[in-house]
């Protein structure tokens, strides 16, 4: 009897005991290349670049072109180029992004060198994220580049990356690099119902003599007088103020959703540069439906204290459930988020 | 006899614990997810039969006619155990007339099954569970659909979510009939809902069987629902909710819970052995009050609700409960005390020793709305409390005479 009850026992204690059960997930074996009606199945194929592929080297007819803020995407390089149909032209806009002709590729190339104090050298090309304007749509692609670095294919479904790099200050970093899915794209990329490009702008795109060589190649039309185009700081130029570049890192990381017709709308919040009003830009203004993501914070910006503004709490996040922007990253950019408390910090 | 008796115990016991089966995983994930996006409109995925383990959210958008089916809830099942990135499981958004049948989701970060902005969507034999159990680090909601309109759920099963498991939210003429919830901190919830159809449903061993909300600070708000031939019983379980989630205040032991709503009717459901309270009608007063040390919750992850401390500034926003008929239904409850584990549960015992009331209303007075059509009636031989929470129960009561509904008031029932 009593051995009997040992044995309830035992199986009372270990019976149930579930397994630690790591789950084994056996490999997905595809070669998935049923997609081709959404884009060409390879990079190589459109022609954007002259030579060895992974140069990167424009082709005829490619326009290599520079932004004067960046959206931080885990320190990923990019670099940026415009496929423009022959004989057609972008149109200037002071405000919006320009106008740009049927058949307009925008390319844009992420990339890690193996050490960040030699850009040059040893580079590792992730992937390609195309926005092609076919009949008045733009439509997003994502070509991930092979180890090789021979071809980039196309990837609808989004991908994680393992990646490392020697980092400006010497320190090794890792991270799973995220290539978006098509349905991510729209993340970002939605303004009303469209998906729309981000960075082409004047205020971007107003970067040393870009537009005048532009206009002068016949390739950019109604270009004002130079002195009327607006410019975004660098947040990067150490020599511009606090405020400008703290305004500047917040249009390219937050106001392509925290405008009036971005998909953050309803929050109230609109982070483009030329925002004046203190409300909207979140200066004693309270959460609308933050929820969880304003830590206990009142308002989005407390003048003169970043340790009690909702803004810095998000931004400084790696929570899925919190952090801002809610996708594109996986680290903190501590540069931006030192730019931003500061200017909080200089606010009376 | 007594060998006999721990054969048998033996015998359950060896039953009960032969339940967690190794399963052996493949990844689908790229080409379903593949699928998800090129996916021709009018166009059917047959999920395959296995168990498939997702490292992040999969995403559907802006599709209109699809079918998604699996080989049936226990053959076709989709884990997020190993999830690495985004809070949902499956997701489904702006899109027309979608189908999701015959599958199983488990274990998001977030909300396993999460559709938004969605016009005509049906959710048919799906299984969406938290596998560890019943955990505060559970997702909150199971089956999640929100902004929605013409939605309908039935014969889906949901267990372990840390806020909700049968779940609508913000959407228009709903149709949620014949699931089963437990395991979750409630089991079937309507939130600022409208037209809400909730019939033939089971709900067990939840904190709170059947929640219908109207909550502050959301794009739209709730009225009309009608709940009926449901079975809510045993719904004891202990609250398992985030702090300062909406949620978090609800009693072990609730059988219905009516929120600052309108235009409900709750009739011949049987509402049985729910420990603390069979059905309560209750203001949004009343949950702020007691969650008036709560802060909002920085961590929890997915779309729970948090108690909004604001909501006397949003002036569309009603908090008190009216026109509300309860009628016909069987409530009993064989426990003699309330659970204590909250603040209501206290009250309760305090108040009403050994009698835990079969149903109760807060009776904080609406000061725009003296007549509040708050009426019971058929519903056997029930304790009815009515607190005066406002007043510090001055006027407690038991006396349900001045509630019960008049002719007029049954007459305009439906």
């Amino acid at each position: 009897m009593r051995g009997f009850i040992a044995i309830l026992v035992l199986i009372g204690l270990f019976g149930c005991e579930p397994k630690k059960n790591e789950a084994v997930v056996v490999e997905e074996e595809v070669a998935y290349s049923g997609s081709s009606t959404l884009g060409s199945p390879t990079l190589s194929s459109y022609g954007f670049f002259s030579g060895e592929l992974k140069r990167l080297e424009p082709a005829s007819g490619v326009l290599e072109y520079s932004i004067n803020a960046a959206l931080f995407s885990d320190y990923a390089f990019k670099k940026r180029l415009i496929k423009l149909p022959p004989g057609n032209r972008m149109s200037y806009h002071p405000k919006e992004v320009f106008e740009f002709p049927e058949g307009t590729v925008l390319i844009k190339n992420f990339y890690y060198p193996a050490d960040f104090r030699k850009p040059d050298e040893k580079v590792r090309l992730l992937e390609t994220r195309l926005l092609i304007l076919k009949g008045g749509t733009w439509e997003p692609l994502a070509y991930i580049w092979n180890k090789e670095q021979t071809e980039a294919y196309l990837e609808v479904a989004g991908k994680s990356i393992p990646v490392s790099w020697v980092h400006t200050d010497g320190v090794m970093r890792t991270i799973d690099y995220s290539v978006p899915n098509l349905n991510q794209c729209k993340g970002c990329h939605l303004k009303g119902d469209k998906v729309m490009p981000i960075g082409p702008t004047a205020r971007q795109l107003n970067h040393g003599v870009q537009l005048t060589a532009w206009r002068d190649a016949g390739l950019l039309t109604d270009l004002p007088d130079t002195s009327k185009v607006p410019r975004l700081a660098s947040y990067e130029n150490p020599h511009e103020a606090i405020a400008d570049r703290a305004r500047s890192w917040l249009e390219i990381n937050c106001a392509h959703c925290h405008r009036p017709d971005g998909q953050a709308k309803t929050s109230g919040l609109h982070l483009s540069a030329d925002v004046t009003s203190a409300l909207a830009l979140g200066i004693g203004k309270a959460p609308v439906a933050a929820g969880k993501g304003s830590g206990g914070r009142l308002y989005s910006v407390v003048p003169g204290h970043p340790e009690e503004s909702i803004l810095l709490y998000r931004i400084e996040s790696t929570d899925p459930g919190i952090m801002m922007p809610e996708m594109g990253r996986k680290l903190v950019h501590t540069e931006g988020v030192d730019l931003v408390r500061q200017w909080i910090l200089s606010m009376k | 006899m007594n060998r006999l008796l721990i054969s048998g115990f033996l015998i359950t016991l060896l039953a009960t614990c032969t339940k967690p089966v190794d399963r052996s995983w493949k990844n689908i994930e790229r080409s379903l997810q593949t699928q998800l996006i090129t996916v021709a409109d009018g166009d059917t995925i047959e999920l395959p039969e296995g168990n498939f383990m997702f490292t992040r959210s999969l995403t559907m958008d802006g599709k209109a006619n699809i079918v998604i089916r699996g080989k049936g809830m226990d053959k076709t099942v989709l884990s997020w155990k190993n999830q690495l990135e985004g809070a949902q499981g499956l997701q489904v958004s702006n899109c027309h007339n979608i189908v999701l049948e015959d599958f199983s989701v488990e274990d998001a970060k977030g909300d396993n099954l999460k559709v938004n902005d969605t016009r005509g969507i049906t959710f048919r034999r799906i299984r969406s569970v938290w596998t560890g159990g019943p955990k505060t680090e559970n997702g909150a909601y199971a089956i999640y659909p929100v902004l929605c309109k013409n939605v309908l759920m039935e014969e889906c099963i949901a267990v372990g979510s840390s806020d909700a498991g049968i779940y609508v939210g913000q959407s228009d003429s709903v149709i949620i009939r014949n699931n089963t919830a437990y395991w979750n901190v409630a089991g079937i919830e309507a939130e600022n809902s409208r037209w809400v159809e909730i019939y033939g449903n089971e709900a067990y061993d939840n904190t709170g069987g059947l929640l219908i909300f109207d909550l502050p600070g959301l794009t739209q708000y709730g009225h009309t629902t009608r709940a009926y031939q449901n079975k809510l019983h045993d719904n004891n379980h202990e609250n398992f909710a985030e702090e300062g989630n909406i949620v978090a205040s609800i009693p072990p032991g609730s059988g219905v819970m009516i929120l600052a709503t309108h235009g409900v009717r709750l009739y011949d459901n049987e509402i049985i052995d729910n420990q603390t309270v069979g059905v309560a009608i209750v203001s949004y007063e009343l949950v702020a009050a007691l969650n008036e040390d709560a802060v909002e919750q920085p961590n929890a992850i997915g779309g729970a609700q948090t108690v909004n401390n604001r909501f006397r500034e949003d002036s569309l926003y009603n908090a008190f409960p009216y026109d509300i008929r309860i009628y016909r239904n069987r409530i009993t409850n064989s426990h003699w005390f309330p659970a204590v584990s909250n603040d209501i549960g206290k009250l309760l015992i305090l108040k009403s020793p050994f009698t835990p009331p079969d149903l109760l209303f807060d009776g904080i007075d609406d000061p725009k709305r003296p007549q509040r059509e708050i009426c019971f009636d058929e519903n056997g031989d029930v304790r009815f409390v009515y607190l005066d929470a406002a007043h510090d129960f001055e006027k407690y009561s038991m006396d349900i005479g001045p509630f019960r509904c008049t002719p007029e008031m049954m007459s305009a029932r439906q």
